[in-house]
C-alpha cells in the first residue's frame, strides 16, 4: 500500500489531495490519512498544508491564498523542489492584499 | 480479539515475506547465541522491532549484557533487506501491514452504498447547474458588493468626518503646540491627513468586502465560483484553471500571476496572467467606492458590482483575441477540481481572515502611499512658494499629459496626474485627487472650540450612529423591512463632494472603466515580468492602457451622442 502510495505521488508533479489519493486507490480518507501521517513522519512526502512541513516555515498559511484554493496537498519529497519550494513564497509576498 | 504477547508462539503472526522472515529468524537466533535476556518483550517482536531501528527498543539492548553485539547484528540485517529490497526496513515492514489490514478491511467491511445524496449533492445541484450556474454566481457577487456599500457606508462617512476633524485638529493643535512652520502645517494636512487619511477612510468598507469573500471561501462556495466560471471560460477558448487566478485576482494580481504556475501548459500560463489584472484587485474598490458614493449614491453598490462584472466580461473577449492571434491554442488538459462539502463558517477564522487582509491595507497606507503622498506633496509645492498647483512641476508633468485624456472627459491635469500615479498602486490615485482636491482645505474648525473629552465623546457617539445606520440598512435588505427614514442623508465624503465640482456620472463612469483596465500596477508587471520575461509585460502595460483608453472612449463619446452627459 505504501510504495502503491509513493509510486502515485511521484508520478503527479503537483501533488494530490487526501480525496484525490484515495479516490485511486480506492481506499477510505480515514485509512489513506494515516498512511500519509507515517510517510510525512519519515519525510518521504512533503505536506502542502496549514499543519505541513513547507507551510509552517511560511509564516502566511492563514493568508495563502494558493492553500485557499488548492486545500492542503501531498507531494513526494523526491518531486519537491527548492524551486517548489520558493512558489508559495513568490505567491504570497507581503503586499498579499486578499 | 485478544493475544497473547508474552508467549513465543503468538497467536496470530503476520508474515513479512521471505527474505525478511529469514532475517527476523537469524536475529531471533543471535538472540539466544548471546544470551540476550529478552524476556521482556516477545523475542520476534524485538528482532522486528530492532530491525525497524526502533530508538527506544534500541536504547533498550544496548543496557543488556551483549546488546550491542545484537544492535550490531541487527543492523548489518537492516542493510542488507535495504539493498535486497530497495527501500527501508520500517517502511517494507509498514508497507506489509497496511497490506494485510487492507485486505481485511476489503474481504471483511461492507460499506454503505455511496449514491446517497448529501445536502452538499442537493446544493451543488442548484449552484452549480449548467443554466443556474453563472447567474447564481453573479447574483451572490451583485449581493455581496450592495451590502458592502450600503452596510459600510455610515462607517465610511463617520471615519471621514473623525479624520477630517477631531484627528486633523489634534494634528494642527500638536503642531501649534510645538511652533511648527507653516510648511509642516501644511505637509501634515495635505500629505499625511489629504492622502493617507483619503485612502484609510476605506478601511470599513474593505473590512465588510473581506468579511463576505472569507465567508465564501469558508462555506465552500468559491471552488464552486471556479467550477461555474470554467465552463463559461472554456466557451470562449481559455483553459478552465485559468479562473483559479482570476478568482484571486480579485483580491490581488501579484499572488495571481505567480498562481498560474499552477497550469500545465506555459501559452496558457502567459494568456492567464495577461487576463489576471483585468480582474478587479481590491486596490481599485476605494476609487469605485468614492465615485460611486459621489454620483450614483444608493445605485453605487449596482455600479460598482457592473465594474466587477466588466472585468470578467472584457478579460473574455481579450482572452478570445489572444487565442485567436498570438496565443494559439495548444491540447488542453482536464480541468479537475475538488469541491469540498458546503460547512458553517468558523466565525474566528472569518475575523481572523478579515482583519489580517484589512491589516495589510493599513500597512501600505503607512508604508508606500504614505512615501508617494509625501513625494506627492513635494511636487505639488515645486518650485518652492509656488501658489497654484497647477504650475507646480507636478502640475506641469500633468498639464502635459492630460489632453490624451480629454476626449474619455476627464482631460483636467489633476485627473490625468491622479491616474499617472496609479501606476504605483491603484489606491494612490485616490490619495492623489485627495491631496489636490481637497489637501488645500482648511482643516474645518466647529462652531465653537472643542476638548479632547469632547472630541472623543463625538468619535463615540459618531460610531454608535453609524453601527446603529447600519444595522437598520442591513435589517432593510429583508423583502418587506424598511427601517431607514425616507429622506435619510446621503453618505458622502470630503472628497465626494470635491469630485462633483470636477465631474459628470458620464466621465465618472468612463473613468471607473479606465481605472478598471488600464496598465497594471508596477508590482503587477514586475510579477509577470519575473515570470515571463520584459516582453509579455510590456504587452499587458500596453495592450490594458489601449483597451481602457478605447472602451472609455466608447462609453463616453457613446453617452454624448445618446445626450447622457
Amino acid at each position: 500500500m505504501l510504495t502503491q502510495l509513493l509510486s502515485l505521488l511521484e508520478a503527479r508533479e503537483n501533488g494530490l489531495s487526501l480525496f484525490e489519493i484515495s479516490r485511486q486507490m480506492k481506499a477510505q480518507p480515514s485509512a489513506v490519512q494515516s498512511m500519509l501521517n507515517l510517510l510525512v513522519q519519515k519525510g518521504r512526502l512533503i505536506e502542502i498544508g496549514p499543519d505541513g512541513k513547507y507551510c509552517s516555515t511560511c509564516g502566511l498559511e492563514s493568508n495563502c491564498q494558493l492553500l485557499a484554493v488548492h486545500g492542503k496537498r501531498y507531494v513526494s519529497a523526491a518531486q519537491f523542489s527548492k524551486k517548489d519550494e520558493a512558489i508559495c513564497l513568490e505567491a504570497n509576498p507581503a503586499e498579499t492584499v486578499i | 480479539m485478544t493475544m497473547n504477547l508474552t508467549s513465543s508462539s503468538p497467536l496470530f503472526r503476520l508474515d513479512y515475506g521471505g527474505k525478511l522472515e529469514r532475517e527476523i529468524a537469524n536475529l531471533m537466533e543471535a538472540f539466544a547465541t548471546h544470551k540476550l535476556d529478552a524476556t521482556r518483550y516477545p523475542s520476534r517482536w524485538l528482532a522486528i522491532k530492532l530491525l525497524e531501528a526502533d530508538a527506544d527498543i534500541i536504547e533498550h539492548v544496548r543496557t543488556l549484557p551483549n546488546g550491542e553485539k545484537v544492535i550490531e547484528i541487527a543492523k548489518q540485517s537492516s542493510e542488507k533487506l535495504k539493498s535486497w529490497l530497495g527501500d527501508d526496513v520500517d517502511m517494507l515492514i509498514a508497507d506489509r501491514r497496511y497490506g494485510f489490514i487492507n485486505g481485511i478491511v476489503r474481504q471483511a467491511l461492507k460499506r454503505p452504498s455511496m449514491d446517497r445524496i448529501t445536502l452538499t449533492d442537493r446544493i451543488d445541484d442548484i449552484v452549480t447547474h449548467k443554466w443556474l450556474g453563472l447567474p447564481i454566481f453573479f447574483t451572490m457577487m451583485y449581493i455581496m458588493f450592495r451590502l458592502v456599500i450600503d452596510v459600510s457606508a455610515p462607517f465610511l462617512d463617520w471615519t471621514d468626518t473623525v479624520i477630517n476633524g477631531p484627528i486633523a485638529r489634534w494634528f494642527a493643535s500638536l503642531l501649534d503646540l510645538v511652533a511648527a512652520p507653516g510648511w509642516m502645517h501644511a505637509l501634515v494636512v495635505e500629505a499625511v491627513i489629504g492622502g493617507v487619511g483619503g485612502v484609510l477612510v476605506f478601511v470599513p468598507g474593505l473590512l465588510i468586502l473581506y468579511f463576505f469573500l472569507a465567508l465564501l471561501e469558508d462555506t465552500g462556495y468559491m471552488s464552486r465560483a471556479a467550477f461555474v466560471m470554467d465552463r463559461f471560460m472554456r466557451v470562449v477558448g481559455l483553459h478552465g484553471k485559468s479562473f483559479i487566478p482570476m478568482i484571486l485576482g480579485f483580491g490581488c494580481a501579484v499572488p495571481a500571476v505567480y498562481a498560474t504556475r499552477t497550469i500545465p501548459s506555459r501559452r496558457d500560463r502567459v494568456l492567464t496572467a495577461l487576463l489576471v489584472p483585468l480582474m478587479s484587485c481590491s486596490a481599485r474598490l476605494p476609487v469605485y467606492v468614492v465615485f460611486g458614493l459621489a454620483f450614483f449614491g444608493s445605485s453605487a453598490g449596482t455600479v460598482i458590482w457592473a465594474m466587477y462584472a466588466l472585468g470578467i466580461l472584457v478579460a473574455m473577449l481579450a482572452g478570445m483575441v489572444f487565442t485567436r492571434t498570438i496565443l494559439k491554442p495548444d491540447a488542453s488538459s482536464a480541468f479537475v477540481l475538488e469541491l469540498p462539502p458546503y460547512r458553517a463558517p468558523a466565525f474566528k477564522s472569518v475575523l481572523i481572515h478579515m482583519w489580517e487582509n484589512t491589516r495589510e491595507f493599513v500597512r501600505k497606507a503607512g508604508t508606500v502611499i504614505l512615501f508617494a503622498s509625501l513625494v506627492m506633496w513635494v511636487l505639488l509645492n515645486l518650485p518652492w512658494g509656488v501658489t497654484n498647483q497647477r504650475d507646480s512641476y507636478f502640475g506641469r508633468v500633468s498639464s502635459m499629459i492630460a489632453p490624451v485624456f480629454a476626449p474619455l472627459g476627464f482631460g483636467d491635469w489633476q485627473t490625468g496626474g491622479a491616474l499617472v500615479t496609479g501606476f504605483m498602486a491603484k489606491e494612490i490615485v485616490v490619495s492623489t485627487m485627495s491631496q489636490i482636491y481637497i489637501g488645500a482645505e482648511e482643516v474645518e474648525e466647529p462652531a465653537e472650540p472643542t476638548t479632547f473629552l469632547g472630541d472623543l465623546s463625538e468619535i463615540g457617539v459618531g460610531f454608535v450612529d453609524a453601527a446603529v445606520n447600519s444595522g437598520k440598512i442591513l435589517l432593510s435588505i429583508i423583502p418587506g423591512v424598511n427601517l431607514m427614514d425616507e429622506e435619510a442623508e446621503e453618505q458622502d465624503t470630503v472628497l465626494s463632494r470635491a469630485l462633483r465640482e470636477h465631474f459628470t456620472p458620464l466621465s465618472a463612469v468612463a473613468l471607473l472603466i479606465f481605472v478598471l483596465l488600464y496598465v497594471p500596477c508596477v508590482a503587477t508587471l514586475g510579477a509577470i515580468k519575473h515570470e515571463f520575461g520584459t516582453s509579455w509585460a510590456v504587452t499587458s502595460a500596453v495592450y490594458q492602457t489601449a483597451v481602457a483608453w478605447i472602451a472609455a472612449f466608447i462609453v463616453y463619446q457613446g453617452g454624448l451622442l445618446l445626450g447622457l452627459g
